[in-house]
C-alpha cells in the first residue's frame, strides 16, 4: 500500500512545481494517467477498503509511463524500485490494463494518449488521430477523472457536513468560504452522473441546488437535464469547465481554517475534489466581503488568478503621423516630427502635446506590422482633423443629440449593423443572409463601371475617379448576396473600400465597396461566427465564433495569423484596441479577455459578469474597457491594472451596443429594452484614479453610484438598439430594427 | 374546426420541456418546429437501429443497436467544436510564427487568386456552328489581350451562343503596369449583335476595376483577319479570357 501511495504523491509534487502555464495541461495529465486504469484515480487516496491489486498495478504502470515520457528518469527509477516492478512486467501490464480497461484500444492507445498530453511536444494536428481523439478518448480521458471515489450515498453527507462547517465559521470568513459551494456541488453532481448513480445524482441535485447563488441558475438548469453519462459527451462547454480548474480567491486565514477542518475528517473526499478540480488563489490580507466577492464572481471558471492579470499591457496610443495641411492655417498640424506611419485617433495629442518622447505605456511603432498610409488615407486624415475641430465637447451639461435609424420591415431579422467612421455609409446584416449597404448622406452609392465602359473614358482627365463610377446604377442602397446563413457581424474598413461580414455559415466574407461584389471568403471557423471587426488601421481583422476561439486575419492571407484560444464557451464579441496591438473578446463564459496580437497570449481576464458578454467598447484613450452583457449591467475595467473600476446598473435587458464618445467623456449604451442610456464616464474614471488601488489583491470596493453616473435614458417606441456610433462631431447615431410586438 | 384549446399531448410535452429549460418566451410555431425535429430525429435513429440489428442478424432491435445508431449520427450531424486542449495546441503553434511583414504598394491586399472569389466560375461552351463563307462576312473587332488581368471583374453581358475565339494570351502579370492592346480590324462591318452566331466574335477583355490607378491602357488598331480555324485555339484557351464582347 505504501508503494502505491508514493506514486501518486510524487505526481502531486510534480504537478505543483510545474509552471502555471502548463496548468491547462495538468488536469489532463491527472485524467490521463487514470486512463490506463479501470476506475481508480492515482491522485486520490485509495479508498478505505483497499483496491484490488490489479488496479493498483495498472495505476503504477500508468504513472511510470507518464514519468518516462517526460524524461523524469530519476523518479522512474525510484518509483520502480519502491514498487518492486520489473521493466518487462510494466509493459505487459500496461497493454493488458489499457486493453481490458477500455475495450477499444491496445497499449498503443495509452501511449498515444500520453503523448498527446505531453506538454513539450508540439502535436501537429494531422499526425494524431485527431478525429478520434476529439470524440471518444479525449472525453473518456476527461471524464475518467470522475471515476468512483466514494460511496455515492455519502455525497450528501459530505456536502451537508461542509455546509454546516461553513455556516459555523466567523462571519468574515463565511462569505469567502461560501464560494466553495457552487464548484463543489457541480463536481460532485457530475461524479455521481458519470458513475451512473442516476438516482443519487437527482436526489443530490434536488436537495442542494436551491442553495446556490442566483446567478448560477442558468448553469444549474443545464445541469438538471444531464442525468446520464452519455449526456455529458456532447456538451463541450461543460467538459471544458471540468478540465480547467475553477479559480477561487480566498484569504490565507480562511484557507487555513478550511484546510484544517477538512484534513481532520477521515473522509477527505471534498479535499480530494478541491485538490483536483479547484485552484485556490491565496492572498494575504483581509477577507473579502460578500459584495466584493459577488461583483467579481459569476464566470464559468471562477475568478481570474492574480498572476494572469499582471502582464504589462501597452494601452497607450500610437503616435500621429505628420501631415501638412496646406489649406487652413487654423488647423495647426503635426507636432511630431517623426513621420512615422499609421495612427489616427485622439485629437488631444495633435492639438496639444508637443511630446517627442515615447509614451511609456504605448507600444513601439513597429511592434506589429501595420500598413503605411496611402495618399487617400492622408486625405482622409486631413478631413478627420478638420471635422474634429468642429466637434462638440460633451459633458454632463452638454448631452449629445441622438439620431435613431430604424430599420422597418426587418421582422426581427436585423442581426448586425455598422457605420463607417465618417458616418457616410451604413451596413446591415440580416437573418436572410443578405448584407445591405445604405448611403446615409444624399450622395448615392455608385459602383465602378463595367470593363467595356471603362475603356471609353478619358483616362487623363482630372476627375477620372468620378468618371469610373457608373451613374446609371446609382442607388440609395445596394444588396450583397453571398452568405448562406444569417449575418451576425459587419464591419467597414477604415478606408471605406471594404466591408466584412461574418455569418452562421462559418465564413467571413470580404466585399468590395467599389464594385459591390464579394472578393474573398475566409474559411476557418466551421461554426457560426458571431462577430468580426476590422483593425483601426485596416488590413487586419478579428473574428470570433462558436468554436470558442477568436482568430486574427490579414486580408491577404487565406488562413488566420493568430488564434486566441482560451475561452470556455463561444466568443460573442471581438474588438480591437485603438492601437491595434490588443484584441478584447467577450464570451458566453461570462469573461472578457484581452489578447496580445503580437504573440497571441491572453494578457487580461476580467470576470464579474453574470451573463454572456455581448458588447465591448474601448475608451478612445485606450486605458479603459467597457463591457455589457445579458444581465443588464455595464462593467468598466482598467486595463493597465487589470481591475474592475465601475459598474453601471440601469438596463433591464441585454446590452448589445456600447460606444464611447469621441473624447471619452460619455459612454452610450443601447439595449434590448429599447433604451439608450448615457453615462458619465469621465466621472467614473476620475473617481477611480484617486482611490488607493490595492494592486496586490485587486480588491476594489465599488461605490454604488450608478444613479449619479446616469445622465439620461432615451426610449424608442419599440425598437431594440443594435448599434451605436458617435459621428466625428459627437452626434450620436443609433440603429435598430423595429419590432412591432 | 378543432377547438384551439385542445393541444395534442406531444405538444403539451414539448411545452413542458421548454418551460423546464427556462425558455418562457417563444413564438407558437417553435413547438411545431421542435416536434418536427424530434419526430425526424427519432425516426432516423430507429431506422438506423433496425438496419444495424438486421446486420447483426438479430430478430429484434435492442438497446445496443439504438445506442450504436445514436453514436453514429452524433458524429455525423451534431458535430461539436474541437476540445479545448486541441485548440490550445494549434493556437500555440499558430502563434509562434511572427506576424508577416506587409509589402508596400500592392494595390488591394487580397490572398492568391485561388482563394478569392474573383475569378469567373463558369466557362462558355464553344458552338460547332461554322461560318458560311459568304463574301459579306462580317467581321467584328477583336480584342486581344497582351497581358491578361489576373483578376477579371464581373463580365459584361454576352450571350453564350456566340463563339468565343482565343488569341494569343499572355501570362498573368501583376496588376500594376498592365497594358491592354485592342485590335480593331479595319474592315469594321455593321455592328454585330450577339444574335448572329455566324461569325466568330471577339473575346472580351475583362478589366479589373482595381487597375484604375494605372492609366496605361493603350489602344492600337491592327488588321486582323478572322477565320474559323481559330476555333481550335479557342478550346485551348484559359478560362480567364472569356466571354463575348459585343462590338460597336
Amino acid at each position: 500500500m505504501a508503494a502505491v501511495q508514493d506514486g501518486p504523491m510524487e505526481l502531486d509534487a510534480e504537478k505543483e512545481t510545474k509552471p502555471e502555464i502548463l496548468s491547462d495541461g495538468t488536469s489532463n495529465l491527472s485524467g490521463n494517467t487514470a486512463s490506463g486504469t479501470l476506475s481508480s484515480s492515482p491522485l486520490t487516496a485509495a479508498p478505505a477498503g483497499g483496491a484490488p491489486k490489479m488496479e493498483d498495478q495498472q495505476t503504477l504502470i500508468a504513472v511510470l509511463q507518464f514519468l518516462k515520457r517526460n524524461k523524469l528518469t530519476d523518479s522512474v527509477e525510484i518509483l520502480r524500485r519502491e514498487a518492486g516492478l520489473g521493466e518487462d512486467q510494466e509493459d505487459s501490464l500496461a497493454t493488458d490494463g489499457s486493453g481490458g480497461g477500455k475495450g477499444d484500444g491496445d497499449g498503443g492507445d495509452a501511449h498515444s494518449l500520453l503523448s498527446r498530453v505531453s506538454i513539450t511536444s508540439a502535436v501537429a494536428p494531422q499526425n494524431m488521430p485527431v478525429k478520434r481523439a476529439d470524440d471518444q478518448p479525449d472525453v473518456s480521458v476527461v471524464l475518467s477523472a470522475y471515476s468512483q471515489q466514494g460511496d455515492p450515498s455519502l455525497y450528501q453527507v459530505y456536502y451537508s457536513g461542509l455546509k454546516n462547517f461553513i455556516e459555523s465559521v466567523l462571519d468574515c470568513h463565511r462569505a469567502e468560504l461560501s464560494q466553495l459551494f457552487y464548484p463543489l456541488f457541480v463536481h460532485m453532481y457530475l461524479e455521481l452522473v458519470y458513475n451512473n448513480h442516476e438516482n443519487e445524482a437527482k436526489a443530490f441535485f434536488e436537495k442542494f441546488s436551491g442553495d446556490q447563488e442566483c446567478y448560477y441558475q442558468d448553469d444549474l438548469r443545464v445541469l438538471c437535464g444531464l442525468t446520464k453519462k452519455e449526456h455529458l459527451k456532447g456538451n463541450e462547454a461543460l467538459l471544458d469547465f471540468r478540465t480547467s480548474r475553477f479559480v477561487l480567491r480566498i484569504s490565507r486565514d480562511s484557507y487555513q481554517l478550511l484546510k484544517r477542518h477538512l484534513q481532520e475528517r477521515h473522509n477527505n473526499q471534498i479535499w480530494n475534489i478541491i485538490q483536483e478540480h479547484l485552484y485556490i488563489d491565496i492572498f494575504d490580507g483581509m477577507p473579502r466581503s460578500k459584495s466584493q466577492i459577488d461583483s467579481m464572481s459569476g464566470s464559468l471558471a471562477g475568478e481570474a488568478r492574480r498572476e494572469v492579470n499582471k502582464a504589462k499591457v501597452f494601452y497607450g496610443l500610437l503616435k500621429e503621423p505628420e501631415i501638412e495641411v496646406p489649406l487652413d492655417d487654423e488647423d495647426e498640424e503635426a507636432e511630431n516630427e517623426e513621420g512615422k506611419p499609421k495612427k489616427k485617433k485622439t485629437k488631444k495629442d495633435s492639438l496639444g502635446s508637443k511630446s517627442k518622447k515615447q509614451d511609456p505605456n504605448a507600444p513601439q511603432q513597429n511592434r506589429i506590422p501595420l500598413p503605411e498610409l496611402k495618399d487617400s488615407d492622408k486625405l482622409d486624415k486631413i478631413m478627420y482633423m478638420k471635422e474634429s475641430t468642429k466637434r462638440i465637447r460633451l459633458g454632463p451639461e452638454n448631452l449629445p443629440s441622438i439620431c435613431f435609424y430604424t430599420f422597418l420591415n426587418a421582422y426581427q431579422g436585423l442581426t448586425a449593423v455598422d457605420f463607417t467612421d465618417d458616418s457616410s455609409l451604413l451596413a446591415g446584416g440580416f437573418a436572410d443572409s443578405t448584407v445591405r449597404v445604405w448611403s446615409v448622406t444624399p450622395k448615392k452609392l455608385r459602383k465602378v463601371k463595367s470593363a467595356a465602359d471603362l475603356n471609353m473614358i478619358d483616362k487623363e482627365s482630372d476627375d477620372v475617379l468620378e468618371r469610373i463610377m457608373d451613374e446609371k446604377t446609382a442607388s440609395e442602397s445596394k444588396i450583397l448576396y453571398g452568405h448562406s446563413g444569417p449575418v451576425y457581424g459587419v464591419s467597414f474598413s477604415p478606408d471605406r473600400n471594404y466591408l466584412l461580414s461574418s455569418s452562421e455559415d462559418g465564413t467571413v466574407r470580404l466585399w468590395s465597396l467599389l464594385t459591390f461584389t464579394c472578393l474573398v471568403g475566409y474559411k476557418g471557423h466551421n461554426y457560426p461566427v458571431w462577430d468580426t471587426q476590422f483593425s483601426p488601421f485596416g488590413y487586419y481583422f478579428v473574428s470570433g465564433g462558436h468554436d470558442r476561439v477568436a482568430r486574427l486575419w490579414a486580408t491577404d492571407h487565406y488562413q488566420p495569423l493568430r488564434i486566441f484560444a482560451g475561452h470556455l464557451a463561444d466568443v460573442t464579441c471581438t474588438r480591437f484596441h485603438p492601437n491595434s496591438n490588443y484584441v478584447a473578446t467577450g464570451s458566453t463564459d461570462r469573461t472578457v479577455r484581452l489578447w496580445d496580437v503580437l504573440n497571441g497570449n491572453c494578457v487580461r481576464i476580467f470576470t464579474g459578469h453574470k451573463g454572456p458578454v455581448h458588447s465591448l467598447a474601448f475608451s478612445p484613450n485606450g486605458k479603459f474597457l467597457a463591457s455589457g452583457s445579458t444581465d443588464g449591467r455595464v462593467l468598466l475595467w482598467d486595463i493597465g491594472h487589470g481591475l474592475m473600476i465601475g459598474e453601471l446598473k440601469g438596463h433591464t435587458d441585454t446590452i448589445y451596443a456600447l460606444k464611447f464618445s469621441r473624447d471619452g467623456e460619455i459612454l452610450a449604451s443601447g439595449s434590448m429594452d429599447n433604451t439608450v442610456r448615457l453615462w458619465d464616464s469621465m466621472k467614473a474614471f476620475d473617481e477611480v484614479e484617486t482611490d488607493d488601488f490595492t494592486a496586490t489583491t485587486g480588491h476594489i470596493h465599488l461605490p454604488d453610484n450608478s444613479q449619479e453616473l446616469l445622465l439620461g435614458t432615451y426610449h424608442s417606441k419599440s425598437t431594440p438598439v443594435t448599434h451605436l456610433h458617435f459621428t466625428r462631431r459627437n452626434l450620436l447615431l443609433a440603429a435598430g430594427g423595429y419590432n412591432s410586438q | 374546426m378543432a377547438s384551439p384549446k385542445t393541444v395534442p399531448k406531444d405538444a403539451q410535452v414539448m411545452m413542458q420541456i421548454l418551460k423546464d429549460m427556462g425558455i418562457t418566451e417563444y413564438e407558437p410555431r417553435v413547438i411545431n418546429q421542435m416536434l418536427e425535429f424530434t419526430y425526424r430525429y427519432v425516426t432516423t435513429i430507429i431506422e438506423d437501429a433496425k438496419i444495424y440489428s438486421t446486420h447483426a442478424k438479430k430478430s429484434n432491435v435492442d438497446a445496443d443497436d439504438v445506442r450504436l445508431a445514436i453514436q453514429c449520427r452524433v458524429d455525423q450531424s451534431f458535430t461539436s467544436p474541437p476540445p479545448r486542449d486541441f485548440l490550445l495546441d494549434i493556437a500555440r503553434q499558430k502563434n509562434q510564427t511572427p506576424l508577416p511583414l506587409i509589402k508596400p504598394y500592392t494595390g488591394p491586399r487580397l490572398p492568391p487568386d485561388r482563394y478569392c472569389l474573383t475569378t469567373p466560375n463558369y466557362r462558355l461552351k464553344s458552338l460547332q456552328k461554322k461560318v458560311s463563307s459568304s463574301a459579306g462576312r462580317i467581321t467584328v473587332p477583336r480584342l486581344s489581350v497582351g497581358a491578361v488581368s489576373s483578376r477579371p471583374s464581373t463580365p459584361t453581358l454576352g450571350t453564350p451562343s456566340v463563339q468565343t475565339v482565343g488569341t494569343k494570351v499572355g501570362t498573368p502579370v501583376s496588376l500594376t503596369g498592365q497594358r491592354f492592346t485592342v485590335q480593331i480590324p479595319s474592315s469594321q462591318a455593321a455592328s454585330v449583335k450577339s444574335a448572329t452566331p455566324t461569325t466568330p466574335t471577339v473575346q472580351n477583355v475583362l478589366i479589373n476595376p482595381s487597375l484604375i490607378g494605372s492609366k496605361n491602357i493603350l489602344i492600337t488598331t491592327n488588321m486582323v483577319s478572322q477565320n474559323s480555324s481559330s476555333d481550335s485555339s479557342s478550346l485551348k484557351r484559359k478560362h480567364e479570357d472569356e466571354d463575348d464582347y459585343d462590338a460597336l
